[in-house]
Parts: structure tokens; C-alpha cells; sequence
């Protein structure tokens, strides 16, 4: 038949892409575990396209007698076609699987490492019930009441923000099933995802619709959307992450999103979260601040306890960790940042570590060291006694010139100087000039100088990017 | 009585559809079944509405046509159900045109429909005062009667002599300035006898779509797609013949570019003749117009009447919080002296009604929450796996707020620093602690108040060094100062080199080093001037 001598592009395209015509939307819908990145199967598409046609031309004349057949319709497209309706939503994305997953026991490190991994997210959140309490409780309030508002979330990074205002959505989700709370719709944007602020109308939009239009085009419909009244509308969540990307000069974007709460016909709630807690303060227009309102929260970083109970909770019922070892880990962090991810990829390094040099099936406190030691590493010190020995020489004169000026910025004729001094003090022939600007633009490319002025001449100035006390312990020198 | 009047509408309603029904498509069958009737009714509607431009406003064509069909249930035969359900209105009648003609601002939510939401929540005291303090828009503003009244007669005044007008509204956010002029826009007398046309200035995407956008609004035809084009149409339509014009926009200082060419256009418009424009541009700056647009004081004529919205005063704040908690029967929710201070607080910061009702909201919510608590601890587990719901709270008790609560809100909100010495004794973590003692070190010891991050993970060190705890290694120490900067305690200048990028206390000194003296290591670090030589 046609449809088979057809142009064997098409075939390749259909045997490396894995793809599904919806109809209506969700009847028929993908796995879950697809994800929705239709520009990526497009690219892939497109290279294959290439590819082909390098290795075997096709004349033109056959392609379109292949398309025009209504019998190949469902496999041939061309790319504006696909394209078409990648757009419109009716195909989704999909990515290839693998055959079939690897079925052994696993060992107990390795179930230990699966449960601390970042990406694992339990089912509830320890140390974290008064912020879920205040979540819940201002979102069920927003839906009850059936109005709009907006509420700003901040804390340093990886302290639960995120994950516990999902973690509402998903309990409101479920009780909206059980017709506790009224049914809701829900949007999250993502401001690092964004190639530009505005590109959130779009990401917005295709949310609610499935479509994929334009900017200004969204922002019209949205418009349209949040202030005409629907009587049967229901109240939408939009979750705003990293609001501080979607600052632009002219904020206009961020006051759009503040603004559509505001309207009565809206039933908006904004839910946004940043890292800085006085961001509306510092960066937004007075305008824009008003409209954020006063529904503040702020997570404070994990106290070391919390850490503990953290990782433990993770690890329940394995006995692949001593509990001294999860204390000094949680010390550890939590005497710097507080940062439960830190916790967790420093445990998991550590599990790493026991698994491939002890035969024993814990991971102790040495184990726990060692990987603290590698994450929290000193390379700099390392990189000074690495150095060659004129290149020593070079980083002592520079630190003999700081400490003889006093001011943190040297030139190089000044260096050189003390560096004539410092080679005849130690018995070394002192290196030509050239040969010292060459050994200086090496320490500046691994960034322990920093070479202001990349004019190589005697008049360059230089910069330590490490302390002086670093260059003395390093190479084993008194200081003074 | 009602009833008689009812049918008598509708019937005319009625006839007059049908004229124009038969005029568009002459088939209508008379006795066709209700249902259908009632279709094509609607329909028919929206086709008016679409061809001749009419300006019902929506809720209007809706409300007509339901009875409209009541009516004709009661004539047609005698049982008294509820009309069937009508599709709200045929897709295929709307043009993406005429949605962007149906973008109203004075589309007001539908009454009928709202009453008969679906969910009746049974909501306690502090729920409907939650409810009533929100910060949408609404038709009853207390506090502003006399700037409504002089808007009112600025319009009418123009209505009457025809003549076109410029007036620029300024204020600070949140002391009601769309407000009041949408609330004025929904009277009868002002919406019936203007073209309304409202634009929001930050919806366009570059300066010089605006024009664009305007032509949308006022439905012109455009002869090509450029800027230019755009111009001349509106310039067209406004030497020609036209009903009056009444043009708002909001958030207009979004508008000034370099040379303010724009600007200048379009509040030189009003001084066309024969333009028939009233101008109204809304924006916060006290002094837009004298500032940036220095060329119009030039010609008297061209001048914008300059009117400006005062910060709400105290009591006018207190008669808002009456006026919303009466509406709701919940005026016990705040006692006399919780609304003084809470009003007091705001009027002497901002004035914004925003804010203040925020405030409001804000501790009716915590005070439902520490109601709720004691009696349903929320367990996690339980809600995250479970299927149980999470128990309702019984309504008996709900007296006023307490007043603390208020307090502690307002503190929150307006002292940032106060919250250190909380924070301090528990999360904030050792490492970043030190740091600010070293910061503070140095500004009180040192002669040279420039204080790169360098020189500051100098003093670290040495401090740390002396205590026998681990000092961070320098690009760690980058990343603590940016934790430290999400704080707002201090500001980190310069992000190029690190090293070399200076490190700023935002917080008052004094307040910072009383917040830190208490503890013992801290103090400690604070006299230690050894650590800093060089």
C-alpha cells in the first residue's frame, strides 16, 4: 500500500517518538510519569528529520502524495502540522522508556540512599506543622469565604517552602474530595523556569487551557478570565515560586498577578515565595507592595534538633545509621545554614562512602567526617601547596607587599620587587620579568590573584583572592 | 401587582426581539417549544449586542432574557417549574472581537447568581468579618463622599456643555482611587451618556501599543498595523462625530518613556477641537504632570485639572471598619479601643485602606486560629495519609479580639529588628551569629568603616581560630553572607568579585548589638579588639 512505501522519515519519527493523540482532552491520558516539555520532543524531532534527509534525499513530489493519503493521515505530519497541535495540546509529550526496570534486592545502604534523597519527598513534613497550620488555615479560609487574596512565603533555601505549601494543596486536594472545602483549581509557575517574566501569562494560560498562545494574547484572555464575572467559576490557587525572577524594571507582571486577587470577579488566591524576607520592602514599587498585603510567613532555618528528627524520620526502620553520626551531621548544618538538602546529600555521601570501603553495614562517625570533610573542603589551601615553587615564591612576594603597604592592592613592580629580594633571600635565580608576568597570569586564571587590569605590564594591579593567613599555613611559614 | 408588571416587560422585551429576529433570519416559528424559543432568544440577544454595538451591560441581557422566559412559561401553560437550563450563549456568535468589546469595567458580579452559590457555608462570627474585610473593590466607600461628588460634577459639568476636559488623579496606593471612579462609572446618568473606554497601563506591552489597545477599546478600524496607523485612526475618530468620550488611565506614569512624545499626545488630545474628551489619568506621584509633562503648562488650555486623594485620615478609617463590620452583623468582632489603635497605627504610617484592612483580616485570623487550636491539634500524618477530615470547630464563644493580638501584628509588619532577639535564641544558626558579631567588631573598632567581604573572613577566621570552632573556608562563607542577606540584616554591594564586594549593615547598630549582648559567647566575641589587627 501507499501508506507503507510512504516516505520512511515518517516511520522513524513514529518509532523513536512515542506519542499519543488525546481526544478531549483527558480520555485517553498519558502514563504519569510524562512530563511536559513539548518543545523537547519537537527538537528531537526535527534532528531526525535532518539526519535522514542527509543520508537519503526524497523527492518533494512523493512526500506530498504520501500526506495527502487520508489512510496515512494519523502518522504523517508535516512540522507545521505537528507543531499545530503541540500548540493546541492535543498531542502530549512524552520521553522514551526504558525496557523495564532492574528487579534485585537491594541492599541496606542503598535503601537508605533512595529514602535520602533530595527528590523524595515524605508524606508529611516533620518539624513543620505550625507553617502547614498557617497555610492550610489561610487558604481554607480563601476558598470558605470564596474571595481573593494573596500571601508571601520567605526563608532561606532548603527550609520546607516549597514542599509544605504543596503539601497543602495536596491536602486541600483531597479534602475538596471529600466535599470538605469547595473545589478548586491549581497553577504553579516557577520564576526560574520563565525565560522572561511575561512568558508567566503563557504558562499561566496553558495551565487553565492546554493551549500555548502568545504573551500578549494570554494576557488578554487571563484579563478578560479575572475580571468579567463567571457565575460557575471556581476558585483558582496560583503558586508564584521565586517571585523575585519576575521583578523586572517596569514590574508589570508582578502587579498584574497582585492585581487580579483585588477584582471580586476573580477568586484568585496568589500564593508567592521567595528567599529574602523583606523583598516587597527592598525591591517592589510601593504599588505593587500594597497590593501583596500583610499575610506574611517566614521559615526560619532548621535548628540541629529538627535536622536530626528530619533525617530520621527519613531513615525509619533502617539501621544503617548510628545516631551519634545523623547528630553531627545535623550540627554540623545547622551551625551554617540550616539547610535540610545539605543534611541529606551530606548523609548520602556518607552512606556512599561506608558502602564502598567498610564491610560493615553502618555508617559511623568517620564516615560522616570524611564527607563532611570533602563538602566543607578547604581547596584553596590545596591549591597553594600544589603550586610550583616559583609560583610560591610569586604568592609569598605578594603577600609580603600586601603586608608592607597595607593597602589590599598591589602592582606589579612592587612585587616583583619583594620577589627579587624573597629569590635571592632563598638562594633561587629570580625569574625574568616575562617569566613573572607569565607565572602571575596563571595565578590569575585559577583565581588565587586577581589581576585587575589585564595589561600585562609592571604597572598591573593585583589582587589576593585568599587571605594571607592561608598562603602562610599553607606554605608552612611563620606569620610575621 | 409585581407579577403583572413582570409579564407586561417581558412581553414587550419579548416583541421587540422578535422584530429584530425576524428581521435577521425571518424564520422563527411561533410555536416552536419553549426551549428553543428561549435559545434563540438568547442568541438573539447576543447578536444585538455584537451588530448594533448596544451596551447593555451583560448582567442586563441576562437577567431580560430569564424573565423573558418566565413570562412565557406563565402564559404558555400553568406549571410553575423553574425554566429549563439555557446555554449561556452560542460559541459560534463570538468573534474574538467581540469578547475584547465585552471587557467591561463595570461589569458588576451578578447578584441572583452569587446568592445561589452552591455552597452555603454556615460561617462563624469570625469568619463573616474575615469575609467583610477584604480588600476587593467595592461600590460603598465611607471617607471619600466629597471627592466622589467633585468627580461627579467634573463630569457633569463637561456632560453638560460638551466641551472636552483633563484631569489627573493623584494619590498614594490605596486611598481609592479606581475606586472611586468605577463606583461613579456604574451611575446611571454618567455610563449611559459617555463612551467609556478604561485602560490599565501596565497591561501594554511597549510604550507605543497603547494606541493600539485604544483603538480595541473604541472599536476603530485600522488601516495597517504600525504605531502610526493606530494614531491616525483615534485622531479620526476624534475629529469627526462622536458621542462624548470618557477616557481613563490608570497607572498612566507607566507610560513615560524618554521624550514623553506620547504622553504629550495624548494629554494634548482634549485640546483638539471638536474632541469631546474627558480625559482622566491615574497614577501615584503628587507631581506627574508639572514634572514630566513641563511643555503643557505652556498653553492654559491644555492643563489637567489636578486633583489629589489624601491619605485616610483615623477616623476615616474607623468609619470604613464600622461600616464593613455592620454590613455583616460583627461589629463586636473588634472592640472600640482594638479599632483606635489598629486605625491610629495605619493612618500614621501609610493611610492605606489596603494595609489596614489587611491588619484586620490578618488578626481576625490568627484569633479563629488560637480559637481552633486547644481543641484540634492538626496532626500531619494524619492529614497527609488519611482520609479523615480535620475536625470542625464548634462556634459557641466568639467574643472580640484580643488586643495583643493586634499589637503583635503590627509589630510584625512595622518592626523588623524586634524580631531579631527573638530569632536569635533559637534557629538562627552559630555561624551567621558570629558573622554579625564580627561585622559589629569591626565597625566599632576599626577606623575604616569599608568593609569588604574579604577583610570580614579575615576576622572570622581569627575569632573562629580562637574558640576552637570550625571557620567556614571563603566561598562558603560568600554563601553565608547571602543567608545572612535574605535576613535584611545586611546588604552585599557588588557581586562581581567576590572578595572584593563590600558588606553593608542595613540595621540600626545600636539596636543590633543590644539584641546580641545577652549571650555570653557573643558578648564575648564583642570586646575581643584583638582579632582584628592585621
Amino acid at each position: 500500500r501507499l501508506s507503507l512505501v510512504g516516505t520512511p522519515k515518517r516511520n522513524i519519527q513514529l518509532s523513536n517518538i512515542v506519542e499519543e493523540v488525546l481526544f478531549n482532552g483527558n480520555s485517553s491520558l498519558a502514563e504519569s510519569n510524562r512530563t511536559n516539555t513539548p518543545r523537547r520532543s519537537r527538537k528531537i524531532n526535527s534532528t531526525y528529520d535532518e539526519d535522514f534527509i542527509c543520508d537519503e534525499p526524497k523527492t518533494p513530489k512523493r512526500q506530498k502524495t504520501s500526506t495527502s493519503t487520508p489512510s496515512s493521515k494519523s502518522s504523517a505530519m508535516t512540522p507545521t502540522q505537528k507543531m499545530k497541535l503541540i500548540r493546541s495540546g492535543a498531542i502530549s509529550a512524552a520521553i522514551e522508556s526504558r525496557d523495564n526496570p532492574l528487579k534485585r534486592r537491594k541492599s541496606d545502604f542503598e535503601v537508605a540512599r533512595e529514602r535520602l534523597h533530595v527528590s523524595a519527598v515524605p508524606q508529611s513534613l516533620p518539624c513543620r506543622e505550625q507553617e502547614f497550620d498557617n497555610i492550610y488555615t489561610f487558604l481554607e479560609g480563601k476558598l470558605q469565604d470564596q474571595c481573593g487574596g494573596c500571601m508571601y512565603v520567605s526563608g532561606v533555601p532548603g527550609t520546607g517552602k516549597t514542599a509544605t505549601v504543596t503539601g497543602v494543596i495536596r491536602a486541600l486536594k483531597r479534602d475538596a474530595e471529600l466535599d470538605i472545602v469547595p473545589e478548586f483549581d491549581y497553577i504553579e509557575i516557577n520564576g526560574m523556569r520563565l525565560t522572561e517574566p511575561r512568558q508567566a501569562y503563557v504558562q499561566i494560560y496553558k495551565q487553565l487551557t492546554g493551549k500555548t498562545v502568545s504573551w500578549e494574547h494570554a494576557h488578554a484572555l487571563l484579563e478578560k478570565r479575572f475580571t468579567t464575572p463567571g457565575p460557575r467559576r471556581q476558585t483558582t490557587i496560583l503558586l508564584v515560586d521565586e517571585l523575585d525572577i519576575l521583578c523586572n524594571r517596569r514590574q508589570d507582571v508582578v502587579y498584574s498577578l497582585l492585581d487580579w486577587p483585588t477584582k471580586s470577579t476573580a477568586r484568585l488566591v496568589v500564593v508567592t515565595i521567595a528567599n529574602t524576607m523583606d523583598l516587597p520592602e527592598r525591591m517592589l514599587m510601593s504599588k505593587v507592595t500594597s497590593r501583596l498585603g500583610l499575610t506574611r510567613l517566614t521559615f526560619q532555618p532548621y535548628s540541629h534538633k529538627q535536622l536530626q528528627e528530619i533525617v530520621t524520620a527519613r531513615l525509619s526502620g533502617s539501621e544503617a545509621f548510628k545516631g551519634d553520626a545523623v547528630q553531627l551531621v545535623a550540627r554540623k548544618v545547622a551551625a551554617v545554614s540550616g539547610d535540610a538538602r545539605r543534611a541529606l546529600d551530606i548523609c548520602r555521601r556518607a552512606t556512599e562512602i561506608a558502602e564502598e570501603t567498610t564491610k560493615d553495614k553502618t555508617v559511623s562517625m568517620m564516615h560522616v567526617q570524611k564527607a563532611l570533610n570533602e563538602m566543607i573542603a578547604t581547596l584553596k589551601v590545596q591549591a597553594i601547596k600544589k603550586c610550583s615553587k616559583l609560583e610560591k615564591l610569586f604568592l609569598q612576594a605578594v603577600a609580603a607587599e600586601v603586608a608592607r603597604t597595607g593597602i589590599e592592592e598591589t602592582t606589579f613592580l612592587g612585587v616583583y620587587t619583594q620577589l627579587e629580594s624573597i629569590a635571592a633571600f632563598m638562594g633561587v635565580t629570580v625569574p625574568v620579568l616575562g617569566r613573572a608576568l607569565q607565572i602571575c597570569s596563571k595565578l590569575g586564571a585559577e583565581r588565587l590573584l586577581i589581576c585587575e587590569h589585564s595589561r600585562t605590564d609592571i604597572f598591573m594591579k593585583i589582587l589576593l583572592n585568599v587571605s594571607s593567613d592561608d598562603i602562610y599555613f599553607a606554605l608552612q611559614l611563620k606569620n610575621n | 401587582m409585581p407579577l403583572i408588571t413582570r409579564r407586561a416587560a417581558s412581553s414587550r422585551h419579548k416583541t421587540s426581539t422578535k422584530d429584530v429576529l425576524s428581521e435577521i433570519n425571518g424564520e422563527i416559528d411561533d410555536a416552536s417549544t419553549r426551549n428553543v424559543n428561549g435559545t434563540s432568544k438568547s442568541i438573539n440577544d447576543e447578536v444585538i449586542n455584537t451588530e448594533n454595538g448596544l451596551k447593555t451591560p451583560k448582567r442586563n441581557n441576562k437577567r431580560a432574557s430569564k424573565l423573558a422566559c418566565n413570562g412565557h412559561t406563565d402564559e404558555s401553560d400553568t406549571e410553575t417549574s423553574s425554566p429549563p437550563k439555557q446555554p449561556k450563549s452560542d460559541p459560534a456568535l463570538f468573534s474574538p472581537s467581540s469578547l475584547i468589546r465585552n471587557l467591561r469595567i463595570d461589569d458588576q458580579p451578578d447578584k441572583e447568581e452569587r446568592s445561589k452559590s452552591p455552597r452555603k457555608s454556615s460561617l462563624s462570627r469570625y469568619g463573616n468579618a474575615r469575609k467583610v474585610l477584604n480588600g476587593a473593590e467595592t461600590d460603598d466607600l465611607p471617607g471619600r463622599e466629597a471627592e466622589i461628588q467633585e468627580l461627579r460634577s467634573f463630569f457633569l459639568s463637561h456632560l453638560e456643555s460638551g466641551t472636552s476636559g483633563s484631569l489627573y488623579v493623584s494619590g498614594q496606593p490605596g486611598t481609592g482611587k479606581t475606586a472611586c471612579l468605577t463606583h461613579i462609572l456604574r451611575s446611571e446618568e454618567i455610563s449611559s451618556n459617555f463612551t467609556k473606554v478604561y485602560i490599565n497601563c501596565t497591561g501594554v506591552s511597549t510604550v507605543g501599543s497603547i494606541y493600539k489597545k485604544i483603538c480595541t477599546e473604541l472599536r476603530l478600524k485600522l488601516d495597517g498595523k504600525t504605531e502610526k496607523d493606530s494614531l491616525r485612526a483615534i485622531e479620526k475618530y476624534l475629529s469627526g462625530k462622536h458621542k462624548m468620550l470618557l477616557m481613563i488611565l490608570d497607572e498612566v506614569d507607566q507610560l513615560a518613556g524618554r521624550k514623553q512624545s506620547i504622553l504629550y499626545t495624548i494629554f494634548e488630545w482634549p485640546a483638539k477641537p471638536n474632541s469631546k474628551l474627558v480625559l482622566v489619568s491615574i497614577a501615584n506621584q503628587l507631581d506627574l504632570t508639572d514634572r514630566t509633562l513641563t511643555r503643557l503648562n505652556a498653553k492654559c488650555d491644555l492643563k489637567p485639572k489636578l486633583m489629589h486623594f489624601s491619605p485616610y485620615s483615623r477616623e476615616q478609617l474607623i468609619t470604613i471598619f464600622k461600616s464593613r463590620l455592620e454590613a455583616a452583623g460583627v461589629l463586636n468582632v473588634f472592640s472600640p479601643g482594638t479599632l483606635q489603635l489598629l486605625s491610629a497605627k495605619v493612618a500614621a504610617v501609610s493611610g492605606d485602606v489596603r494595609r489596614a484592612l489587611d491588619i484586620g483580616r490578618r488578626v481576625v485570623e490568627l484569633a479563629e486560629q488560637q480559637q481552633k487550636k486547644p481543641k484540634s491539634k492538626v496532626d500531619l500524618t494524619e492529614l497527609g495519609i488519611d482520609g479523615s477530615p480535620p475536625k470542625k470547630q464548634n462556634q459557641t464563644t466568639q467574643g472580640a479580639v484580643p488586643m495583643q493580638l493586634v499589637v503583635s501584628v503590627l509589630n510584625n509588619v512595622y518592626g523588623a529588628s524586634q524580631t531579631l532577639s527573638n530569632d536569635i535564641e533559637d534557629t538562627f544558626p552559630l555561624q551567621q551569629k558570629i558573622l554579625i558579631c564580627c561585622l559589629l567588631l569591626i565597625l566599632e573598632n576599626d577606623k575604616n568603616k569599608d568593609i569588604t567581604i574579604g577583610r570580614l573572613h579575615d576576622v572570622f577566621k581569627r575569632v573562629c581560630s580562637k574558640r576552637n570552632l570550625m571557620a567556614v573556608d571563603q566561598a562558603e562563607f560568600v554563601g553565608l553572607c547571602s543567608l545572612v542577606e535574605t535576613r535584611g540584616i545586611v546588604r552585599v554591594i557588588g557581586k562581581k568579585e567576590p572578595r572584593l564586594s563590600k558588606i553593608v549593615l542595613q540595621w540600626d547598630q545600636g539596636e543590633v548589638t543590644a539584641a546580641l549582648k545577652d549571650k555570653q559567647l557573643i558578648a564575648a566575641i564583642l570586646q575581643d579588639t584583638l582579632c582584628l589587627k592585621r
